[in-house]
């Protein structure tokens, strides 16, 4: 009795479990089918099926010009937060600092602010930089590109010093032994074996930067917008086909470029 | 003398690998305490129709938000989305996250990215799935009425329950992953052991698996409520404009109203609620875990 009642048990917790996992990929699944619908309006069932759409959504400028903008300001992001991540993670694991825990919560602060708020102030901060120094940084890439670089920093901080908390340092004084400086054991030893957090984190980073809503609201400027914010206009204004092909160009990018890192590093490990 | 050298050589080094902390620990500041001084300030600031900003140091903005019920409502209404989304999170998330923690499965990363995509994807995107879901047309109305169900489409899209279906979609997979990692270090046989002792498997997580994994659960907990709290898209695009909450109002007194001052004031009343809440849980955990 005991058996079976564990056995159902067990079905029970899948089910729910199953449910919660279509319950996220759902609205996925919905915009996928939208995508590939022959008529513009979304009503179902569909009328037929055609792939019209795609063409659409690339000839669409604010689409195209808001994927370019995204990956720029995701890809240079990513890059100079790991430029200042990285070895402030080495310095926090390696290092006693003074209030090394207080710093660590502190580069992870920008993770647990809510996006609106580091948006509106941001956007005050760059108009009393404006205003103080007559630099135009208002609606600039580079404002956009130091904002983004904040949300970028966490995420490295976090998934770096995870990876370095489990390295051996006995490998590192072997190669000292043998002869290597600090600057070759860096990158013959530890960089090498430190890659997967700095994989993950590059990815992590370059996402929230690129899906980044809230807090890139303030910052866009006129004719300067970020593919989720082209999105979030254009669907305030009506939904078809058209939105739904270029998220899902969207999702499918992001998924690949997922399943592509989880060769190198297991996301299940890191997450 | 030979032996103070190197030990000097090596404390000079380590201090200086330390400073290697100091350019992310300088811009983080610059860039988040800087701007968040700035609209302290500003939310001290009067705002004069027809003029604009105008330079003063009164609270003003802070009792207006209080004393009005229409932002108080606001206020109310978005801590209510964010409670019920929280804990229907928490009930959605739990098993989802076991079963991903406890898995042996070789598609495991599968189900993992499976979690972890939709997250990426962007909130406005999961939003247009639920507007092809919800419209009056819409894959829901369509397949109950062809059914017979309903003579009348059911109006979903511009209600509450809309924006909490979509709030709890987004801020799901945060929960489960916070849920999974932490499960992911209790070990297996303490559910073995409590088993062995004759618990059946409510008992077992009521008792085990519960208290073990409070942590996460807090933490879960508060990461999907700060985003409930804050989110936007979700609320503007399947809420409509009548359903405001915290987000969109801040949003709408920065980009429409351009009060500045009354803006910065709602944003700081978000911000405060969002760390008085996170440091009275982790306070709440220390204490526990002590």
């Amino acid at each position: 009795m005991s058996a079976i009642r564990l056995r159902a048990a067990r079905f029970a917790l899948n089910a729910a479990a199953a449910f919660s996992l279509g319950f996220i990929l759902l609205p996925l699944f919905f915009v996928t089918w939208l995508a590939f619908f022959r008529q513009e309006i979304p009503s179902f069932p569909p009328e037929g099926y055609s792939l019209q759409w795609f063409a659409a959504a690339a000839a669409n400028k604010s689409f195209v010009d808001g994927f370019i903008l995204s990956l720029q300001v995701g890809i240079a992001a990513t890059l100079i937060g790991l430029l200042l991540g990285v070895p402030a993670s080495l310095a926090l694991v390696r290092h006693r600092i003074p209030l090394g825990p207080g710093v660590n919560t502190f580069l992870l602060l920008p993770l647990v602010m809510p996006g609106i708020v580091l948006g509106t102030a941001t956007y005050v901060f760059q108009i009393e930089v404006e205003i103080t120094t007559s630099v135009p940084v208002m609606g600039s890439l580079v404002g956009l590109i130091a904002a983004h670089t904040l949300v970028v920093i966490p995420w490295v901080v976090r998934l770096v010093t995870a990876s370095l908390a489990g390295f051996d340092r006995s490998i590192e004084e072997a190669a000292q032994n043998l002869g290597a400086g600090p600057v070759t054991t860096f990158w013959r030893v530890t960089l090498p074996s430190i890659r997967p957090g700095i994989v993950a984190a590059a990815l992590f980073g370059f996402v929230t930067s690129f899906g980044n809503l809230e807090m890139s609201l303030f910052l866009v400027g006129p004719g300067r917008t970020t593919l989720p914010i082209a999105i979030l206009q254009y669907l305030e204004w009506k939904i078809d086909p058209t939105v739904a092909a270029a998220s899902l160009i969207q999702i499918v990018l992001i998924g690949v470029s997922m399943i592509v890192t989880d060769r190198y590093v297991k996301l299940s490990r890191v997450v | 003398m030979s032996t103070i050298a190197p030990e000097a050589v090596a404390g000079g080094r380590t201090r200086l690998a330390g400073l290697l902390v100091v350019p992310a620990t300088l811009f983080v500041a610059l860039m988040l305490i800087g701007p968040l001084a700035i609209l302290f300030r500003y939310s001290l600031n009067k705002f004069v129709p027809g003029q604009f900003m105008v330079d003063a140091l009164v609270i003003e903005n802070y009792i207006k938000f209080f004393t009005d019920g229409y932002y108080l409502n606001v206020l109310i209404r978005t801590v209510r989305v964010s409670v019920i989304c929280t804990l229907a999170c928490l009930v959605m998330g739990f098993p989802l996250a076991y079963v991903l923690a406890r898995t042996q499965s070789r598609f495991k990363n599968l189900l993992v990215i499976a979690v972890v995509l939709p997250l990426f994807v962007g909130n406005a995107v999961r939003a247009a799935g639920w507007m092809t879901a919800f419209g009056s047309r819409g894959a829901l109305n369509a397949s109950l009425m062809g059914l017979g169900l309903i003579d009348q489409p059911l109006e979903i899209m511009y209600t509450e329950n809309a924006v909490l279906i979509g709030i709890i979609a987004v801020n799901l997979p945060f929960m489960v992953l916070t849920l999974q990692s932490v499960i992911e270090g209790i070990p297996r046989n303490v559910e073995e052991a409590a088993f062995s002792l004759g618990a059946n498997p409510p008992v077992m997580f009521r008792r085990v698996l519960w208290p073990l994994a409070l942590p996460g659960i807090l933490a879960g907990t508060i990461l999907t409520f700060i985003l409930a709290m804050n989110a936007y898209a979700t609320p503007v695009l399947l809420g409509g404009p009548k359903f405001q909450t915290m987000g969109p109002l801040v949003y709408g007194q920065f980009a429409q109203q351009n009060n500045w001052p009354f803006g910065a004031a709602i944003s700081f009343i978000l911000m405060t609620a969002t760390i008085v809440l996170t440091m009275t849980a982790n306070f709440i955990v220390r204490r526990r875990s002590r």
